[in-house]
């Protein structure tokens, strides 16, 4: 008949029910316990008792109702609990007792803590959480890559025989600048739909709709914007609807604001304004790509019908695939591969292949550095417990049980762990909207959100308890050793032996193994970038200012832009301190650019060229500009105009290529998309980086701006002024006032080459910065670990140092004696780290530009970091055992 | 009306068999539960209120029985307990559990 601690699973439930039910049934038993009194009271009244007699008699026969509630109550609540209330307190006030440990190591965890989450809310906001949408689980995305409107056309004709609707969208950057320089934000092209297929309501006005497909609707083009430009740029006023907004020059009338949280599709990016297609040929003009079948440029997401699974969708599409894609098709790209939709629950973002194996990188090394402050956390743990040998011997002794002490340790990591969580979701906070400004460049903005939702919470509460049990467990081994009444004989006098600190030592020794492999993995990291940013230009980027002019949103023909260019160059040349202006079409160092696949070069036929040759027009002067130097030749000059003879000027790498060991001076190239201009080499010059530093040198040619044919002129070109070296930011200004007095329709954004070449390496830095923090991180306490160990080894040993000095033991031996210990540690250390490091690379090897991943140089740096810092934290205690004064340790002792 | 035979007088458990058995013939509330057992005892085991609720709690918790509310003969609301199909288990098995103590018991005293 056992009635003592029942813990079935219904038990325990009924138990819980009891506890969240408290009050409610505090209330029915005193209602109960009331019902018995009158009961008794019926009773008695009717043994014939008067009334208030009767009421009298029944209460004190009652006894002490409290005490019997209270009694109830202890039937249901367990012991465990109040016993577990008491350890808490017992645990802060010895947590506060040692202000220093506490600081300590509450502060690594929440580093450590909060560099996790920073890292998993990053990766949650961009891989894991849905879009912000009604019942994003049933939207599909069509893949791969982009489509041309044409089909998009044909898609939504089936929107609703297919699917539960459809919609498309394109991001762009907008310049809502009405002149002068440009204001880019992002914006994309969207149908009507969108907002209907997604369930997103406007908050002001409303959203774009179906018959905005249309056209211009009764105000004339429409925008709606998100509620973060409408709080910023019209500082949420109540009238913006209606209010007009200027869109890559164009006046456009707001019609509603997006709700707030709502970013658009594409995930990383916020789509600040939203533009129906039909507004597009208005930006655009005659270049539209509304009717052209060979732009591809728009996303397309579909909703599925309830129960219509991916598979049912997929089959569906298929079907009508040949009347899509026989409508729609170009001969410059077959749609032969089979239509695919896939799951858009999270939405569309090209940011997730691009940081992917980065992130998950970053998120193995802090996970490593929260092991090593674990293990800190763990041995700081383990010292106070044995220094509390004596008491929990006593209580031992006293015949409490090894489960109730271990569980008293326990409480004690778990405090210092769910504390290190809550300041490191402050961190976190903090840090990881750090990490997002580090991941925008010049060109894309990546806007994330970052908010603490359940999935970031509950992977901290995860970690928090994670970290409680790595830094639990190790002092719960290390009281193993602790046996009743064996602490009281010794009385914590004698010489302490080594043993009890073998599992401290354990712990710092697989401290220095991860920090070696962080290290190490920094070190790879660093080189990497660095080698990275050593590589050679071709071109001196320090004076030069890139301008891009968009000659397209003014609106005026293609053909008038040969002649805008030349005014807006020589209003550029004539600004002082401009060495000199000219001007090229295509934008370096963006990973792409013009190029042709099919070259004929000299006499021979034109055949397939892999990798293609890179193309680019210029003016006369700009590789003076650029600072490329001219080898051999000449420059083009103002009589290459449309209708002279078609020139072009090679780079050292195309006379590698296509002209080995010939004179390439008068050679004819002529390229596949214009099969009859033979171009004549007239000049070679020196190469330069075209699409990206790590790429290298690639074959390019370069052709004269002024024979391009005028009906095909680009809407964009670029002007590169050379301003010489410090005056860049004041002839900027100046450059920016020459440009719209000479045009004032003509659009433009500035950008340095210092931005563009940093753009080429966002990743790289990023990895290198976080993989060098995290590497000192584990650096800095691994050697606060190593520091506590033998501070502590030293103290513990006081008695025995005094003897041996007393007995005649230099100072110098001493520290031998220290150091010897303190070396092996280090030894092995090291030997489990390079093991692990050899190992690891393998998965690094990915991310690493002209570095070998087994680079001795970087593993042998590692390992004397590692050392230098082992000493370091090691000298500090020894020395502190050497100046000991034998006579006051014999006495004290 | 003095009380005796708290729970400490009797052998630990013996309550809730005896209110076990009690529930047998029927559902009872706690005032019910209390009379029956004096009135079956011949008025010696008089059961007080701060022994008998733990004790049904004690059922309660481990699902012996359950209660509810409902109206006395006398209509006074008052909570009403019944035996479940585990308690009726349970009783048989501590009913067995008691026959052999009690045996020991008087096994012990009676040898001399």
């Amino acid at each position: 008949m056992k009635h003592d601690e029942d813990f079935s699973m219904s038990t325990i439930f009924r138990r819980l029910r009891y506890f969240f039910g408290r009050s409610r049934h505090d209330a029915d038993l005193r209602a109960e316990i009331e019902a018995h009194r009158t009961l008794r009271q019926d009773a008695f009244e009717r043994d014939g008792l008067a009334p208030e007699d009767a009421a009298r008699a029944s209460r004190r026969a009652l006894g002490n109702v409290v005490l019997a509630v209270s009694d109830v109550r202890d039937v249901w609540t367990v012991r465990t609990i109040d016993s577990l209330s008491q350890d808490v307190r017992s645990a802060l006030r010895g947590l506060r007792k040692s202000p220093g440990f506490a600081l300590v190591a509450i502060g690594t965890l929440a580093l450590g803590i909060g560099a996790n989450t920073a890292l998993f809310s990053i990766f949650s906001s961009l891989i894991l959480r849905p879009l912000p949408v009604r019942d994003p689980g049933s939207l599909a995305l069509l893949t791969d890559g982009s489509w041309s409107y044409p089909i998009w056309k044909e898609i939504r004709a089936r929107e609703t025989e297919l699917f539960d609707g459809a919609f498309a969208w394109s991001g762009q950057s907008f310049d809502l600048s009405p002149s002068g320089q440009s204001d880019p934000v992002d914006g994309a092209y969207v149908s009507g739909r969108l907002f209907d297929v997604l369930g997103v309501t406007a908050i002001r006005g409303r959203m774009i709709t179906p018959a905005d497909d249309g056209g211009a609707a009764p105000e004339g083009p429409v925008a709606v914007i998100s509620h973060r430009l409408w709080r910023q740029r019209f500082a949420a006023a109540s009238d913006v609807v209606g209010r007009q907004l200027t869109v890559q020059r164009v006046p456009f009338t707001i019609v509603g604001v997006m709700p707030p949280g709502f970013f658009g599709p594409d995930v990383g990016r916020m789509t600040d304004v939203m533009v129906p297609f039909a507004a597009e040929p208005l930006i655009r003009g005659q270049e539209s790509r509304l009717t052209s079948a060979g732009s591809w440029w728009l996303q397309i997401m579909v909703r599925l019908k309830p129960e219509q699974s991916l598979e049912q969708a997929n089959a569906a599409l298929r079907v009508v695939q040949p009347q899509i894609v026989e409508s729609a098709i170009t001969i410059r790209r077959e749609v032969s591969e089979p239509l695919t939709l896939v799951s858009a629950a999270t939405g569309n973002s090209s940011l997730r292949t691009r940081f992917e194996t980065p992130l998950f990188a970053m998120v193995v090394a802090v996970g490593l550095v929260l092991l090593v402050a674990c293990a800190n956390i763990a041995s700081l743990l383990l010292a106070r417990a044995l220094a509390r040998r004596r008491e929990l011997s006593v209580r031992l002794a006293l015949g409490s049980s090894r489960w109730r002490i271990a569980q008293l340790l326990f409480i004690e990591s778990l405090i210092v762990a769910v504390t290190g969580a809550a300041f490191g979701l402050v961190f976190a906070k903090w840090s990881s909207v750090l990490l997002v400004q580090q991941l925008s460049t010049w060109q894309r903005t990546v806007s994330l959100d970052l908010a603490l939702d359940w999935r970031v919470l509950a992977f901290t509460a995860a970690l928090a308890c994670l970290s409680a049990i790595a830094a639990g467990v190790a002092p719960v081994l290390g009281l193993e050793s602790v046996t009743a009444g064996e602490a009281l004989k010794d009385a914590g006098r004698g010489m302490a032996g080594d043993r009890r600190f073998a599992v401290r030592s354990t712990l710092v020794v697989a401290q220095i193994a991860v920090s070696l492999v962080l290290v190490v993995a920094a070190g790879l990291f660093l080189r990497s970038f660095a080698s990275l940013n050593q590589l050679p230009l071709g071109f001196v980027p320090e004076p030069l200012l890139v301008a891009e002019l968009n000659l397209q949103a003014s609106g005026g023909p293609p053909e008038e832009r040969g002649a805008r260019v030349d005014r807006l160059r020589d209003a550029a040349a004539a600004v002082p301190g401009v060495r000199s202006a000219s001007v090229s079409a295509i934008r370096r160092l963006t990973g792409g650019g013009w190029q042709s696949g099919l070259v004929g070069v000299g006499d021979g036929p034109i055949s397939r060229s892999r990798p293609p040759l890179l193309l680019d027009a210029t003016t006369p002067g700009w590789f003076e500009t650029m600072g490329m130097p001219l080898r051999s030749g000449r420059d083009f000059e103002a009589g290459d105009r449309v209708g002279s003879g078609p020139v072009a000027i090679v780079n050292e790498a195309f006379v590698r290529r296509y002209l080995p060991g010939e004179q390439p001076i008068g050679q004819r190239v002529r390229l596949g998309f214009d099969p009859n201009t033979r171009h004549e080499i007239v000049g070679v010059v020196g190469d330069a980086v075209y699409t990206s530093p790590r790429e290298g040198m690639l074959a390019t040619m370069y052709v004269p701006v002024a024979q391009q044919a005028r009906k095909t002129f680009w809407p964009t070109v670029l002007l590169t002024i050379n301003a010489g070296p410090g005056r860049r930011v004041a002839v900027k200004r100046d450059v920016a006032a020459a440009l719209t007095r000479a045009d004032p329709t003509v659009a433009f954004t500035f950008e340095t080459f210092d931005q563009l070449v940093e753009a080429t390496v966002t990743q790289e830095r990023l990895i290198a910065m976080l993989s060098a923090f995290f590497g000192g991180l584990a650096l800095l306490l691994a050697a606060v670990g190593l520091y506590g160990v033998v501070a502590h080894a030293v103290g513990a040993r006081q008695t025995e140092i005094g003897l041996r000095m007393a007995l005649g033991a230099a100072p110098s031996s001493i520290v031998r004696l220290v150091f010897q210990r303190v070396g092996v540690m280090i030894a092995a250390g090291l030997a489990f780290g390079l093991a692990g490091s050899l190992w690891a690379t393998r998965f690094v090897e990915a991310l690493l530009f002209n570095v070998e991943a087994r680079d001795s140089v970087t593993f042998a740096g590692a390992a004397a970091v590692l050392v230098a810092v082992g000493v370091l934290a090691a000298w500090v205690p020894a020395r502190r055992a050497a100046r000991l004064d034998p006579a006051t340790v014999l006495r004290e002792g | 009306m003095g009380l005796t035979n708290t729970p400490s007088d009797l052998l630990p458990g013996t309550l809730e068999l005896l209110i076990l058995k009690t529930l047998v013939s029927g559902a009872k509330h706690g005032y019910g539960i209390v009379e029956h057992l004096r009135m079956a005892s011949d008025d010696v085991l008089r059961v007080g209120e701060s022994a008998l609720y733990p004790a049904l709690q004690r059922l309660l918790l481990n699902g012996w029985v359950k209660a509810e509310w409902g109206t006395s003969e006398n209509n006074r609301r008052a909570r009403y307990y019944t035996l479940t199909a585990r308690g009726r288990k349970q009783l048989a098995a501590e009913r067995a559990e008691f026959d052999r103590m009690v045996g020991a018991i008087q096994q012990v005293l009676g040898t001399t």
